[in-house]
């Protein structure tokens, strides 16, 4: 009790101390913060509207002609037995034409002077969920092509493509982002804390003659680097979240967002990122205790 | 959370009237390349005693207290200090054991940025000391030295002998064991001094050991007390003063 106290009461002196190098930490560990949250969001989204488009992803393979059934039985099991899939339906040409006009509704009429068999019949391929990886998906429709009487394999292509493309590029801004926020928050913590205790270092001195005991010398320090990293990851998330806020407000209604669902971050991921920066923030000041602050 | 209880006193169970509180067996301090500060220096300073250390300037004086408060080593020789080795101490220990020692430097080591207050109470803060009792502590302190109207000044602003009375305060303020005192009278008029000298009487009465170092034979001529004399880092005489 007393402990803390006497802590609390020496942390705020060295807050009062060097606080303008103690803003600047607190606000660079919070534009970190800010920057990194900002990257992950947009990441987190980015994944959860890639399983939303995987959920209706089929690849369609045009077929020469309507297979008959033994042919359908052959191709079923040559498709299965490259990969497993949820489904395989067979579209013949007539069913096609069906669909089609069912489409086109009351215009339907301008196809009355149209062959009923004008449209290729096809084979609708919906792959296991497990496998909708890029690469996967790529490698399936080039095996399907090869199908005896397959014209044309499509699902897509461009879009899947850019889409993950995207995704890649996210996922490196994200990884950049975390390497900027660890450097930000162990070093600037550390410098400003090395920079406390230079600027205390008669007090600290007269501190130990006194009997001041190690943890009364040191936790003070080692507090201050869990404030930052608390108020610092605090100030970053509700910038963010603001950001968030004004960017739902002006771009309601539809459009790219609500393709993307746009989500902030479940309670978890907030108190994960709180913990990660205060964890940093701790390293960092315990680094320069244990460098500047010999006992 | 830490238990940090001062329950186990180092320096209380040896701590009793007629035991030796501070013990010198052949203590020699040499500094680089060759200076020899202090040779072959063996004494007792027994608990409770009133005890005077002079010797003109550079004899050694601020070098002896600084090895009984283990702010230097000896280069040779033993130092008991309560029945401890204090340069085997570490740590916890030593830290106890300090905050039981009140030392006013001869150089002062006042915090120059802090309040007359602030500075008082830093011996205090380290052993836990509740807030109000610090508070009443340092208006009593400031009182009995004349300086009730310097309580929020900055040291760094005072003058020397208003300096010099803030570290006797310090030193004595945590009601240690053992009080070492480097020339607190050298920036007095004879008042200040008789009340400088009243305070450490007041404390010594209340049990503290006492050693003193200073040039100003008009405090140490009076009384029945030990003198120790250093020239030139050995001990030239050792008497009591028994006029
Ligand atoms: N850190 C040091 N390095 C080198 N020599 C030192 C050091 N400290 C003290 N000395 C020397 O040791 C001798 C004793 O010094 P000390 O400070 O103990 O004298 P003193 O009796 O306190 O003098 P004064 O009355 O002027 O305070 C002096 O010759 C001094 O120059
Ligand atoms: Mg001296």
């Amino acid at each position: 009790m007393n402990f803390w106290f006497a802590v609390f009461r020496q942390a705020g002196r060295n807050l009062r101390q060097t606080w303008t190098s103690q803003l600047m930490t607190f606000l660079t560990v919070s534009l970190s913060v800010l920057i990194f949250a900002f990257f992950y969001l947009i990441y987190t989204n980015m994944i959860g509207a890639g399983d939303r488009l995987s959920d209706d992803l089929r690849l369609i393979v045009y077929l020469e002609d309507d297979p008959g059934p033994e042919m359908q039985e052959q191709l079923r099991r040559k498709i299965n037995n490259f990969d497993k899939t949820e489904s395989i339906q067979f579209i013949s040409k007539f069913k096609a034409y069906e669909r089609f006009a069912e489409q086109l509704g009351e215009d339907s009429d301008v196809l009355t002077d149209m062959p009923k068999d004008f449209l290729p019949a096809s084979i609708e391929v919906v792959p296991l969920k497990s496998l909708r990886g890029y690469n996967q998906i790529k490698l399936f429709s080039e095996y399907l092509a090869t199908l005896p009487g397959s014209e044309k394999v499509q699902y897509g292509q461009e879009w899947v493509e850019r889409f993950y493309y995207f995704t890649r590029l996210i996922t490196i801004v994200v990884l950049l982002s975390g390497a900027l926020l660890i450097l930000t928050a162990t070093f600037m913590v550390a410098y400003t804390i090395r920079l406390t205790i230079m600027g205390r270092h008669e007090e600290l001195e007269l501190l130990k003659l006194v009997g001041a005991t190690n943890n009364y010398i040191r936790t003070p320090f080692l507090l201050e680097g869990i404030i930052q990293g608390f108020m610092g990851s605090i100030l970053g998330l509700s910038a963010l979240y603001v950001l968030f806020q004004w960017i739902s407000l002006h771009f309601a209604g539809p459009g790219l967002l609500n393709l993307f669902n746009f989500t902030f971050f479940p309670p978890m991921v907030i108190v994960s990122i709180l913990l990660g920066s205060i964890g940093l923030c701790t390293i960092g000041s315990f680094t320069s205790i244990q460098k500047f602050l010999k006992i | 959370m830490p238990k940090l209880v001062h329950n186990q006193d180092p320096i209380e169970p040896k701590d009793i009237p007629g035991n030796t509180m501070i013990e010198m067996i052949k203590v020699s301090r040499t500094y680089a390349p060759d200076i020899k500060a202090l040779s072959d220096i063996s004494f007792t300073v027994d608990t409770g005693e009133l005890f005077f250390l002079i010797g003109r300037s550079g004899a050694g004086k601020t070098t002896l207290l600084k090895l009984i408060c283990n702010m230097d080593t000896p280069s040779n020789g033993l130092i008991e200090v309560a029945g401890y080795n204090i340069h085997n101490l570490k740590g916890k220990k030593l830290a106890h054991l300090r905050q039981k020692i009140g030392v006013a430097y001869q150089d002062f080591k006042l915090l120059s940025d802090r309040t007359v207050a602030e500075n008082i109470a830093i011996s205090m803060e380290v052993s836990y000391k509740k807030p109000r009792a610090i508070k009443q502590r340092v208006r009593d302190l400031l009182e009995q030295l004349q300086l009730t109207d310097k309580h929020d000044a900055l040291t760094g602003d005072l003058s020397r002998g208003e300096q010099q009375r803030i570290t006797l305060a310090r030193s004595v303020a945590n009601s240690p064991r053992l009080i070492l005192v480097d020339e607190p009278t050298g920036n007095l008029d004879a008042a200040t001094t008789e009340r400088v000298m009243d305070l450490l009487t007041r404390c010594n009465k209340a049990g503290a050991t006492i050693v003193i170092a200073t040039h100003d034979s008009s405090i140490y001529k009076d009384g029945n007390h030990r003198v120790m004399e250093l020239r030139s880092g050995k001990i030239h005489s050792l008497s009591r003063n028994n006029r």
